[in-house]
């Protein structure tokens, strides 16, 4: 309900009402009375609201509508489930089982996040999304986060209303061919290469063959099994998409693995990363932090395993990134966050390195820009104090 | 508020009330009643579209996605197959392309369509048991298939089974067919000069035509139109080509492509393949109901005149039936394009599949779907324009 609607509804019914008024027949005392109730009803709603919120103007209703009283984080505790926009078949990042349950990372990093806010690694309602339909259901409040093998970008960032947290997997984009069909992509001169339909592999591969002062033709669709399709009947020439996927894409090939190979260009910076809503702060610092949770403990060393005795370590750093009670005091940064939340993501669901073992490595994927600082890769948390 | 307006407003009334007691009060005048009822109605519809496209307004701001029409100007960032369309025009070019791209599909579509539809539903009245029943058989199975599993099955059956590139099937260099599609040779030359061409053929077609019927009227010696009209616009094409200089280039095979020629796209040809089976399966239906709406009597007084079964047919029945068979039948035509949607499957850059692909590249959803539904719109009011104005033109004059 907006004003616009009371107000319009309100002229309505004392158009109406004038009309019955003016008439001195027994008709009009008949309607009359219905004509006040319906403005008793209307004055009434009228104060309730002044009294909740003087000044209250439409934006701050329709916020309210989708947000509840504050941040999200709020309403997610409340609900006592995470709402995770995900996908039901990318070998590796996030595949639905037959059981009904999801495995993969970045249905891991979803878990991370439950573990972190709700204290319960396993109170996660993961949605299944069509590429294309992701950022409206992010949107329209329909998940709380999409962890779903998403690239951030600047116009995604400002045009679709998301907001992109720290990078959880730097990816970037390659092609695949058939083995033996092309060296490499300068050898690609007017080929077919089929994508994934509504994401930014498209205008990638339009672009570094414009580059390269190639001629190509992108064909692109929505189903990863019509894609194979196309390709095992050679409609296409390359398959492009992230490497990670081309990967995992390559060992279910049904001619085997050694049929395919991915070119050694990576013509794209793909980094892969969690988004919220815009404007609610409360809730990606939530987001974020929980994914920096695995990260921290990789380079501290502590894995789901070792974690308990991490409990009793001298290292302060460790302390206080556990939350242990040192001296009767407890770290608490003011994220909203449980104080043990970095021990619930760790003993519930892993450290990084862990989730990328279950998950990535099994893809035969190297750890490359996904290595921890210390190691040359790009994985660097800021300090938890 | 609810004390102070109606007062003023009750002086007015009981002033007219004064100087016409004998007129019907006018909450009883059914035409007072009727546009109150009216008016009241159309409030609540601009109340209700005033709400929804407030929430959309206060939503979208909130969440910091743009309302406006800007991201037309904005570079695509993708090509579409078989286009020169560049990945740094602006979306508007994009959608231009979709839009002609959806036009291509649905032209020939309703072309083809009613073609086979309307031989389908007369082989549903056929005499001979074989085409009757093939042709039911056609119609059932067709026409309660969902129409994208067909697409699908289309592209998956017909063009993913085709051979590679390197071995096509191949004719020469007049027909190359491979799973990237089939080439032709084709006249080398800018469209407009093929399409000039082609009025001035059309042109020439038409005074022969006119000529003939004039002959045929005053002497009463056939017209024999097609034997005239045919030769004399394939020799304005030939020669009008061959004096305009333009070339034929015939396809062939380089390395994993085909160049040259024309090449006719294989999710265009799948996506076609499936709109026309499945409305011309709707269209048969069509017409057999209307044939059958036609009288008896018309078809056997035809007979009785010595009439071919052929002659009954075109010249008696089937001018009958299409009178009652044109609204129904611009209703499919409508489907079928907007049917053709549906070739965002198999990767047929349409309208639909070139808006969904620039709000997968950062356009904002609403303000492109709005888009999208208006151009849809203004193709449909098209259609139905044509539909109608063959509707009134065919219709008996009546009093």
């Amino acid at each position: 309900m907006s004003r616009l609607l009371r107000l319009l509804s309100l002229l309505l019914v004392l158009a109406l009402g004038a009309a019955a008024c003016a008439s001195a027949d027994d008709d009009a005392d008949d309607t009359a009375p219905e004509v006040e109730e319906t403005d008793d009803a209307d004055s009434e709603e009228e104060p309730d609201e002044s009294d909740g919120d003087a000044d209250a103007d439409a934006d701050e209703e329709t916020v309210e509508l989708t947000q509840g009283d504050g941040s999200l984080l709020d309403a997610v505790i409340a609900a006592d489930e995470v709402r995770c926009g995900t996908r039901d078949a990318l070998p590796g990042f996030a595949v639905l089982q037959p059981d009904g349950t999801h495995e993969g990372f970045d249905n891991d990093f979803c878990r991370a996040v439950a573990a972190a806010v709700l204290g319960d690694a396993e109170k996660v309602n993961f949605i299944d999304l069509e590429t294309a339909d992701r950022f409206t259901a992010l949107q329209s409040g329909e998940i709380d986060v999409l962890i779903r093998n998403t690239t951030w970008t600047a116009s995604r960032d400002g045009g679709e209303g998301a907001t992109f947290l720290t990078t959880n997997f730097y990816d970037g984009q390659g092609m695949m061919v058939e083995t033996g069909a092309f060296e490499s992509l300068d050898d690609m001169d007017g080929a077919v290469v089929c994508v994934a339909s509504g994401t930014t592999t498209e205008g990638n591969v339009a672009t570094e063959f414009a580059r390269r002062g190639l001629s190509v033709e992108v064909l692109s669709f929505e189903d990863t099994n019509l894609i194979q399709e196309a390709f095992l009947a050679g409609r296409c020439d390359g398959w492009s998409s992230d490497v990670s996927q081309l990967s995992a894409l390559r060992t279910a090939y049904p001619d085997g693995e050694s049929a395919l190979t991915i070119l050694a260009e990576v013509f794209s910076k793909e980094p892969l990363a969690p988004a919220v809503r815009d404007g609610d702060t409360a809730w990606a610092q939530a987001v974020n932090w929980a994914v920096l949770a695995t990260i921290q403990a990789e380079e501290l060393g502590i894995t789901s395993a070792n974690v308990d005795d991490f409990l009793g370590s001298d290292n302060p750093i460790v302390q206080r990134f556990l939350g242990v009670e040192v001296d009767g005091a407890v770290l608490d940064p003011g994220l909203g966050l449980p104080t043990d939340f970095n021990y619930q993501v760790i003993s519930q669901v892993g450290n990084y390195g862990e989730i990328f073992e279950r998950h990535i490595t099994p893809l035969g994927l190297e750890r490359g820009p996904n290595a921890q600082w210390l190691d040359g890769g790009l994985l660097y948390a800021p300090p938890y104090r | 508020m609810t004390t102070t307006t109606p007062t003023p407003e009750q002086p007015t009334s009981g002033s007219e009330r004064s100087t016409a007691p004998a007129a019907v009060p006018f909450w009883r005048n059914v035409r007072v009643l009727a546009w109150t009822f009216q008016l009241v109605v159309l409030g609540l519809v601009i109340v209700v579209l005033a709400i929804l496209f407030n929430n959309v307004r206060i939503n979208s701001q909130n969440q910091g996605i743009p309302t406006g029409f800007d991201f037309l100007d904005q570079p695509t960032s993708f090509t579409i197959p078989a286009n020169d369309l560049r990945d740094t025009q602006p979306v508007r070019d994009a959608i231009v392309e979709g839009t002609l791209n959806t036009l291509r599909v649905s032209v020939v579509g309703i072309i083809l369509a009613t073609v086979v539809g309307v031989l389908i539903g007369i082989g549903r009245l056929s005499g001979n048991w074989l085409v009757r029943n093939l042709a039911r058989v056609y119609v059932e199975a067709l026409r309660n298939i969902p129409l994208l599993g067909l697409v699908v099955f289309a592209y998956l059956a017909i063009v993913l089974t085709l051979p590679r590139v390197d071995d096509s099937i191949q004719a020469g260099n007049l027909l190359i067919i491979n799973t990237r599609g089939a080439s032709i040779p084709w006249p080398d030359g800018t469209n407009l000069l093929l399409v000039g061409l082609l009025a001035l053929a059309a042109i020439a077609g038409w005074s022969v035509r006119r000529w003939r019927l004039g002959v045929s009227e005053r002497t009463g010696e056939p017209s024999r139109v097609v034997a005239w009209v045919t030769p004399v616009v394939l020799l304005v094409l030939f020669w009008g080509a061959v004096l305009a200089g333009v070339g034929i280039t015939s396809p062939m095979i380089d390395g994993p492509r085909v160049t040259g020629g024309m090449t006719l796209q294989p999710e265009y040809f799948a996506l076609l393949m499936a709109l026309v089976t499945y409305t011309a399966s709707h269209i048969a239906e069509i017409v057999r109901g209307s044939i059958q709406a036609v009288p008896r009597g018309q078809g056997e007084a035809a007979k009785a005149m010595a009439l071919t079964g052929v002659q009954q047919m075109r010249h008696v029945v089937l001018p009958q039936a299409f009178r009652i068979a044109i609204p129904p039948i611009a209703n499919q035509y409508l489907n079928l394009m907007k049917n053709s949607s549906l070739g965002f499957v198999i990767s047929y850059f349409e309208l639909t599949k070139v808006v969904s692909t620039t709000i997968g590249n950062r356009s904002p959803a609403i303000p492109a779907y709005l888009v999208l539904i208006l151009i849809y719109l203004v193709l449909s009011l098209i259609i139905s324009l044509i539909m109608n104005t063959a509707n009134r033109r065919l219709e008996l004059p009546s009093r």
